[in-house]
């Protein structure tokens, strides 16, 4: 990426706007509901999830 | 998991200086990824590294990823020679950094950061166009999908 990519308004860049496609953005509509409190929490809660199906996979793993 | 509520309150408790950077940041910018770390860029003065020291010691912060029993101490000299700290604690995973490529330090980000005000206390976080613009410049691959999420709540902002 070139210096005027990096600057406000920015460049815009074919390889992001590819990406840009698969971003859902009904989860970013819902987030934008949120105060930013409420995101932190959400984050945390998502934290907690990530870590207890990580759990079940290293536990599925031992059983094999 | 981190825990942001804690973690932050015992930051601006202590009267330390720092920009929340990284994934937290693009999730208080309303990104939905998943970040497990909490990133703060801090600044560099003598009274900060003390606070920052005075406030850490007590939850025993070790170096992410390294074998356990190595002596590692966050003091104020080990503050003073290094730079970034990538550390875990019992509260969750913190990176401390100095400064960040494409970023640099405390000072350079201060213009474009915000307050934010979550779990009673107030601290600054770097801007939805700064935070863009710092993953832009670092061009990792890996940031390729949150840059994309980024600029698309940056287009909800501006339209």
């Amino acid at each position: 990426m070139n210096e005027q990519s990096q600057k406000f308004p920015f460049e815009l860049d074919p390889v992001i706007e590819v990406y840009k496609k698969d971003v859902d953005q009904t989860l970013l509509d819902e987030n934008l509901k949120l105060t930013v409190e409420e995101r932190i929490i959400k984050l945390m809660r998502l934290q907690r999830f990530a870590e207890e199906l990580q759990k079940a996979g290293r536990e599925l793993r031992a059983r094999q | 998991m981190t825990d942001f509520e804690q973690f932050l309150p015992l930051l601006t408790g202590a009267g330390i200086e720092f920009i929340v950077i990284g994934g937290v940041a693009a999730n208080v910018h309303g990104s939905a990824r998943l970040t497990q770390d909490l990133d703060i860029v801090y600044r560099r003065t003598d009274e900060n590294l003390n606070r920052i020291v005075q406030m850490m010691t007590p939850l025993n912060p070790y170096l992410r990823g390294a074998p356990p029993g190595l002596p590692f101490k966050l003091d104020f000299e080990t503050m003073k020679r290094g730079l970034n700290f990538t550390l875990t604690t019992p509260l969750g995973d913190v990176d401390l950094l100095g400064e960040i490529a494409g970023g640099g330090n405390y000072e350079n980000l201060l213009p474009d950061s915000v307050t934010i005000e979550l779990f009673s206390i107030r601290c600054l976080c770097l801007n939805l166009e700064r935070l863009i613009a710092t993953k832009r410049a670092a061009g990792r691959p890996k940031d390729f999908e949150s840059i994309a999420e980024l600029e698309l709540l940056l287009s909800r902002q501006t339209s």
